[in-house]
């Protein structure tokens, strides 16, 4: 991909604005000197920083990704241990109780079929995160190998997936999951994750390729090369560790979105059908009945609101930190 | 004579230029190298100067075999290496190194210094034990005049000029008989560069290097080169012994290369004569017919566009001895003296000082 | 005196803490006069010059003292609208990176053209016929046609010209180029650094030349200011300063450059590296790397003393420039 252009208007109009490199020497700061020049000489020293741990720095002291962060990790104990929060089963209705509002011992009320909403929505979190954790590594894997691969190598192998890339990115995401999962008769998560990976990976694909082909020219790449070193040494050592990181970014985005497919694919009856428990489910649900029984629909939206939202912050924040640009 | 450690013949590198995206077709090419020839003795320093574009840095690539030449030969001891690959590739690479012009970006800021040296070791085993890598590494930290203990750090806790100090410890690293040096001070600032090209002096010496030393800066040039040859457009034209080229160039872009240079003594500013060259280099695509520094040469005249003009000892100076007798690539070549001379008395230089 | 910047001090907030980019800079500049401002990455130069334009990017830069005097008038004073009216048409700015400088969708010509409109509300038209004049004047063949190109169809020392029409379209009292020639070949840089010589002595402007690059300001410098870790250090005409440097970092700095007129063995170089902004070592900046460097040096700063045995004006901040003059 081609380095972009900064470009300042008012510089251009004006000839104003900030100069080409901002003369401070920051990077030349770290005097390490084997005979320093006087007793002075070296100031103290500076621990070992990486990339990832100038990140780390930065995110542990950011409140959006501590909140983000936080709220993740609660959605990912409640869908391993439910029951830790939810003491009831999701599927013990009492149809006697339908659409009764909140009681002692049923903070949320009951939905449609006299189910617990509470419990439904505490065990909703399960296939969601399931659905979302699992869709973004089959995205991630294949978009990054298929999309460095092609970065990597260039030639017809690259046109031809950019190509297929295209293809994928013209499919209309909803309309493509009613006719495919409508087919398929499975109730369980698997043919939503694999329906979201056939057509999630190009994105990442696309990500991947770009990012390995700006790695792929730097000069300590060249370097490598120059030493002898194989194409799987270049690509695993020097070219990964310095691709990975927009993938990371775009696929933690991605999770959120992934989520609420899930729910919409769910909503629609392609995706999960009951009696699988999933927010997209209990929202299809009470739909129906919304002015009945508003809190039916309000707490597993919410909780897919928040969730989805949460991922998304959660990307948004490691890209600031992971972007070198906005030191 | 000896034989030359590194002859290269008729060197060139063109870069197809095509349209269509699933079936390419070619419309024209980028003649980077077009046809270069030069060879290095042993231990011996050989600059490559020229502006941008000229083609020198390709030049390079080819010399590490990272690229490949569209046509001519690289002798490495007679054998043309341009042809080899696998196994035979990699024990001449490792016989060929290269240090890079930008600090910043040719080490890999997710590996500590010691991986980045130490990796020559892991892609050649043989060179160095396992067990003695480590020891390895730290001596070149130390050769470069880094402190061993940095072994552990990274990158971006250096400045320019100790990150270049590791470029080239890694270029060291297999015990190279022949490095090739892209421009390896230009991006470090100028209390830096003295040290660095002091510390590359000092390794010939000691590893009995040999050097190809790229730059477009014609002092460093001459501070550090035996031979040096000027490359224009893809081509060398003129080369010769250090003092040959500087004071006594025969080739007209030479001649205004070095009357541009900005000397450091404003005094020289009443009595320099300098060149301007009119216009731009024509574009790599588009090589001028015949000689390809005729579109800004002062000199041009009919036959400049008809003849391409050999490199070798210009028919004028054919019988004459001399500094002015040296190969160079033009019709109408004679001398011409552009550097001036430190006249009388000193213009800012205070002898050597303390090495 | 046309500008006259007074104990200027410039920080930056850093990660790594406060970086003293700029501690008590003075310096003036008449009409018609050129000043080389010398220094290398990290001492101050660009970001001097950038605070007299007003181009100052703040935060995280911050000015914490000191005036800029232009035609009597502290700049630092003036309101951010009035500062503007003084930008581009009393003093203009060339940086050392043309091509992302000029915006990439316009034509030069338009770019030229929108000077006048915008400060001398000339009519299209007009504006037009004077882009094509301006860029006759800085010797663009074929500047009719050319007129209408994008910036990327110039070569380097073009677009150059095209920076330096820009800067003089307005015809300022003043202009900073910052590294002006450092982007280009040695044979453009001489028809570039001409161009700008020849267009001040018809304009009589001032310049402040921004370099690191001692050949360049031998050539066309009246008088040299060198800076090292945010002060001035030596301040002199140019003819003195190459003669006997009043200070070990000039000294320094003029041996270690190789010349095309010696083939040396050995150069001499400064020893160590220059400090880290937010560490500057106590008394003089310089010490660590100082072969002069005496116990005074490790405590007292040096103030810019009056280098009384030379007629000129000149400046050293050395204890010992004495020594050094005559050494």
């Amino acid at each position: 991909m081609p380095e972009q252009q900064p470009y300042e208007p008012e510089r251009a109009i004006a000839g104003t604005g900030m100069g080409g490199q901002m003369d401070l020497g920051a990077s030349e700061a770290v005097t390490l000197e084997k005979t320093p020049g006087g007793p002075e000489g070296t100031g103290p020293q500076d621990k070992p920083r990486s990339l990832w741990s100038d990140a780390w720095h930065d995110l542990r002291r950011n409140p959006v990704f501590i909140i983000s962060a936080l709220v993740i990790l609660f959605l990912i104990v409640i869908s391993i241990w439910p029951s830790l929060i939810a003491s009831g089963s999701p599927l013990k209705c009492d149809l006697a109780k339908a659409q009764e509002g909140s009681q002692s011992g049923h903070p949320f009320g009951f939905n449609g079929q006299g189910c617990d909403v509470y419990t439904r929505t505490v065990y909703g979190a399960r296939t969601s995160v399931a659905v979302g954790v699992l869709a973004t590594l089959g995205v991630a894997v294949l978009g990054s190998v298929l999309g460095g691969l092609a970065g990597f190598f260039g030639g017809a192998g690259d046109a031809v997936l950019s190509r297929i890339t295209d293809v994928f990115f013209a499919i209309p995401v909803v309309l493509g999951g009613l006719v495919l999962l409508s087919v398929i008769t499975s109730n369980t998560v698997w043919p939503v994750i694999g329906f979201i990976v056939l057509l999630g990976w190009p994105q990442i694909s696309r990500i991947a390729r770009g990012s390995v082909i700006t790695a792929k020219q730097n000069d300590y790449v060249q370097a490598a090369r120059a030493l002898g070193a194989s194409n799987s040494r270049l690509l695993l050592r020097h070219i990964a560790p310095n691709a990975i990181a927009p993938v990371i970014v775009v696929a933690t985005i991605a999770l959120g979105t992934y989520i609420s497919l899930e729910a919409t694919l769910s909503f629609l009856g392609v995706g999960l059908k009951p009696p699988s428990v999933s927010w997209g489910i209990d929202i299809s649900a009470a739909a129906p009945y919304v002015r009945n029984a508003p809190h039916a629909l309000l707490w597993p939206s919410g909780a897919l609101a928040i969730t989805v939202l949460a991922f998304i912050m959660l990307g948004d924040a490691v890209r600031d930190a992971l972007d070198p640009k906005l030191r | 004579m000896t034989e030359p450690i590194l002859e290269v013949r008729g060197l060139v590198k063109h870069y197809p230029l095509t349209t269509g995206i699933l079936f390419k077709k070619q419309v024209g090419a980028v003649k980077a190298v077009d046809g270069v020839d030069f060879h290095l003795d042993r231990s011996e320093t050989l600059g490559i100067v020229g502006e941008s574009g000229c083609g020198k840095s390709t030049v390079a690539k080819m010399l590490v075999n990272l690229e490949r030449p569209t046509a001519g030969e690289i002798r490495y001891k007679g054998e043309d290496i341009t042809k080899l690959s696998g196994k035979a590739l990699k024990s001449v690479r490792r016989n060929i190194q290269m240090v890079f012009q930008d600090p910043y970006t040719s080490l890999n800021p997710r590996m500590t210094v010691g991986d980045i040296i130490g990796e020559a070791y892991d892609i050649h085993p043989e060179v160095a034990p396992k067990g003695d890598r480590r020891e390895r590494v730290q001596q070149l930290l130390d050769v470069v005049g880094l402190n061993p203990e940095y072994i552990n750090r990274y990158p971006h806790q250096f400045s320019g000029g100790q990150r270049q100090r590791i470029g080239i410890a890694r270029g060291l690293a297999l015990r190279p008989e022949i490095i090739v040096a892209d421009e390896p001070v230009s991006a470090l600032d100028v209390s830096v560069q003295a040290q660095v090209i002091n510390l590359m002096g000092r390794l010939q010496d000691e590893f009995d290097l040999s050097y190809i030393f790229i730059a477009h800066d014609l002092s460093i040039v001459r501070h550090i080169s035996d031979r040096v040859g000027v490359m224009y457009l893809g081509r060398i034209v003129e080369t010769g012994r250090d003092a040959e080229i500087y004071d006594h160039p025969t080739h007209p872009y030479t001649q205004a290369l070095l009357s541009a240079v900005p000397v450091p003594d404003p005094e020289a500013r009443e009595y320099r004569e300098r060149i301007i060259l009119a216009g731009d280099v024509p574009s790599p695509t588009n090589i001028p017919s015949g000689c390809r520094f005729r579109t800004r040469c002062w000199k041009a005249r009919e036959r400049c566009a008809l003849e391409v003009p050999a490199l070798a000892v210009p028919a004028e100076f054919r019988h004459a001895t001399g500094p002015a007798a040296h190969d160079s690539a033009c019709h109408f070549a004679e001398e011409r003296q552009v550097v001036p001379h430190e006249a009388d008395g000193d213009g800012g230089g205070h002898g050597s000082g303390p090495g | 005196m046309l500008l006259e910047v007074r104990d200027l001090h410039v920080e930056f907030h850093t990660r790594d803490g406060v970086a003293k980019a700029v501690n008590g800079v003075s310096y003036g500049v008449d009409a018609g006069e050129t000043l080389a401002v010398l220094g290398e990455s990290g001492s101050g130069k660009s970001v001097t010059a950038q605070t007299v334009m007003g181009i100052l990017d703040v935060p995280p830069g911050r000015i914490t003292a000191g005036e800029v005097l232009f035609e009597g008038r502290d700049l630092l004073k003036l309101k951010e609208e009035e500062r503007r009216k003084v930008r581009g048409a009393e003093m203009a700015m060339i940086f050392q990176d043309a091509l992302s400088s000029l915006n990439p969708v316009l034509t030069v010509g338009a770019q030229l053209a929108e000077m006048f409109t915008v400060h001398r509300g000339m009519s299209r038209k007009d504006a037009h016929a004077k882009a094509v004049e301006l860029m006759d004047r800085v010797r663009i063949p074929a500047a009719k046609e050319r007129v209408r190109q994008y910036p990327h169809q110039f070569s380097g020392g073009m677009r150059q010209r095209i920076m330096i029409a820009m800067a003089m379209a307005l015809e300022p009292k003043l202009i900073i180029a910052d590294e002006p020639t450092t982007a280009l070949d040695v044979t453009v840089q001489a028809q570039v650094m001409d161009l700008l010589a020849e267009l001040q002595r018809e304009l009589h402007m001032g310049l402040i030349l921004i370099t690191h690059d001692l050949g360049v300001v031998a050539d066309v410098a009246d008088k040299i200011a060198v800076m090292y870790a945010g002060r001035i250090v030596e301040t002199a005409p140019v003819h003195d300063i190459y003669k006997a440097p009043a200070h070990p970092y000039t000294r320094g700095l003029l041996e270690s450059i190789p010349r095309l007129d010696q083939k040396g063995q050995e150069l001499y170089a400064i020893k160590g590296l220059p400090p880290n902004l937010t560490r500057i070592p106590p008394g003089c900046a310089f010490h660590p790397r100082c072969p002069m460097a005496q116990d005074v040096c490790r405590t007292d700063v040096p103030p810019l003393y009056d280098v009384t045995e030379s007629d000129a004006e000149r400046g050293s901040a050395c204890h010992f420039w004495r020594e050094c003059l005559h050494d």
